[in-house]
């Protein structure tokens, strides 16, 4: 499905039958994100539809091989800028695995990781909403969502110095301690987003003509979002509560009291709101880790190159967008032998041939939105 | 849907937008005012291993501690190229034997800092000035001397966002 040459065949087949059309959309359109779909259609109906991804993949991976441990921050992390703390927790867990000095990292590196993790979910969930927003014909969600988003990247940006690309935790803790008044600016801040998330809610979903656009739309069920293998809110929003954060605890989320939102429906507005609740228990944990945050060093010494044991090593995380994992190979040099990405996106782009056939064309860029797919990070 | 669940739905969507016109709003006359999160510089302190936080822009290099050693030219050499060491050789500071310095091309510059955090003689940090468009490439190319000046006063006022639950996001004058 997703090969360069079942692409051509498709594209490269006859004339559709009388009287259907074949529509490429994308790659440049601005929502699809450097990917396309190619569809069938009839009328208004979408009767086959074709994914192609890979028009932006960088060779992420085998970039890996040809730099140091610390190299590849910056580099890891560029895919995916709205969530760059989120991926970079996997890739500093599995560096840390690998050196044997994951039971060593200081307390208060941990929770100003959790911390970023947890602002970076709020951020990338802003951003799903904001451009979701613009999907359905409604830019009232974009101006808001993408305007609130503000808040917490000024609070993000005193800290690391960057407004997305943080490249901030690194292999043995974080690179900077908070500067005097951050916590304040960010509980300051999650006050602001959790006070706007009704707001959202009233004038997203309260909406007639938002609800008829997403209720009972693009329903995945509960066994078939397992078959296909999904992750992050595209699964819970089907039923099924899979969250590595409880399943499997890494770094401090088994101190922390948070739950898991699971929505029953299935439909694009469960997938909204799933969101939405997910903010807000964000939110709890931030305001948990920032009060029970002492002082103390934030980083191991790491003296001259960081040069990996011979083994490998693998961690897995909680992104925004669902299960992140990095296995590292070290062969003993100064760069990794093979990274092995596994992103969420890749997973959430096997349904959506299923999803899209058969449905309306005015929905294709919510139902492609709703799936959390990014194909940069699908790419890599 | 019943008409009533419609009207009733479709009146609280348009009175939560029509809320917002009441409100301040966080909207800035950029180049007349600027909004910076921090207005530190981003330095590294080898001793502590730690650096302190700060606003990642355009490079600011002290040539009065600049040992040549090219560690921000090795920590750049694999990330975006931007780092390269250049011979000076009519300038006269004792630290520095083998008369190089870094410049930096900002047509390349990812600006993450891991040369600031390798540098062991306090001599490279980053400045908030993160203002560096020009109309022709090569101007983009910064070098040692250029680094060397101290960053430049921002005309304009800064402000900060101002977050107030009740009347939203706004600008402090």
């Amino acid at each position: 499905m997703s090969s360069t040459n079942e692409f051509a065949a498709v594209f490269e087949r006859e004339e559709p039958p009388e009287g259907k059309l074949k529509v490429s959309f994308g790659p440049q359109h601005p929502g699809s994100g450097q990917f396309r779909i190619i569809l069938t259609i009839d009328g208004d109906i979408v009767e086959e539809a074709v994914p192609d991804p890979g028009f932006v993949h960088r060779g992420v991976e085998k970039m890996c091989e040809y730099k140091t441990y610390i190299q590849n921050i910056p580099h890891i992390e560029r895919p995916v800028i709205h969530d760059s703390s989120g991926v970079l927790f996997a890739y500093a867990l599995a560096v840390e695995r690998l050196l044997g000095m994951s039971e060593k990292i200081p307390e208060r590196a941990q929770y100003i990781r959790v911390i970023m993790a947890e602002l970076n979910r709020i951020v990338s969930h802003e951003y799903f909403l904001a451009i979701l927003g613009i999907f359905l014909g409604h830019s009232t969600a974009f101006t808001w969502c993408m305007g609130d988003r503000e808040a917490l990247i000024d609070a993000a940006g005193a800290l690391t110095g960057a407004r997305v690309t943080f490249s901030y935790l690194v292999p043995g803790g974080v690179r900077t301690d908070t500067p005097p008044g951050f916590e304040e600016k960010l509980l300051k801040a999650c006050d602001y987003i959790e006070s706007r998330i009704p707001v959202y809610k009233q004038m997203m979903f309260d909406s007639p003509f938002m609800k008829m656009r997403m209720e009972g739309v693009g329903v995945i069920g509960r066994q078939e979002a397992i078959d296909h293998g999904l992750a992050g809110p595209t699964l819970r929003a089907s039923g099924v509560d899979s969250d590595v954060r409880k399943d499997e605890p890494y770094s401090l989320y088994d101190t922390l009291d948070f739950a898991v939102p699971v929505r029953k429906e299935g439909d694009i507005m469960s997938r909204l709101l799933l969101h939405m609740d997910e903010m807000e228990q964000s939110i709890g944990i931030i305001r948990q880790a920032v009060r029970r945050m002492r002082p103390g060093p934030v980083k191991l010494p790491l003296r001259g190159q960081v040069r990996g044991a011979v083994g490998d090593a693998y961690a897995r995380t909680e992104a925004a967008r669902g299960v992140n994992s990095y296995y590292i190979i070290s062969d003993g040099q100064i760069h990794p032998y093979r990274v092995r990405i596994n992103t969420p996106s890749g997973r959430n782009l096997a349904i959506m041939a299923r999803l899209l056939t058969g449905a309306r064309v005015a929905d294709v860029p919510i139902l492609h939105w709703s799936l959390d797919y990014w194909p940069l990070e699908a790419d890599r | 849907m019943k008409p009533t669940t419609f009207a009733r739905g479709f009146l609280v969507a348009t009175w939560a937008g029509a809320k917002h016109l009441l409100r301040r709003r966080m909207t800035l006359m950029y180049p007349h005012v600027e909004n910076y999160p921090t207005q530190q510089m981003y330095a590294y302190d080898p001793k502590k291993n730690v650096a302190v936080s700060g606003w990642r822009g355009r490079h600011y290099l002290d040539m009065d501690k600049c040992t040549g050693c090219q560690l921000c030219f090795i920590a750049c050499e694999n990330i975006s190229e931007a780092i390269e060491m250049i011979p000076l050789p009519e300038t006269d500071y004792p630290q520095n034997k083998k008369k190089i310095f870094p410049s930096v091309d900002y047509g390349r510059c990812v600006f993450c800092g891991f040369c600031v955090d390798a540098c062991p003689f306090y001599a490279l940090y980053m400045t908030p000035n993160d203002e560096l468009s020009e109309t022709e490439r090569n101007d983009l190319y910064y070098s040692p001397a250029e680094l060397s000046k101290p960053p430049p006063l921002f005309p304009a006022p800064r402000v900060n966002m101002k977050l107030d639950l009740k009347r939203g996001a706004h600008d402090e004058r």
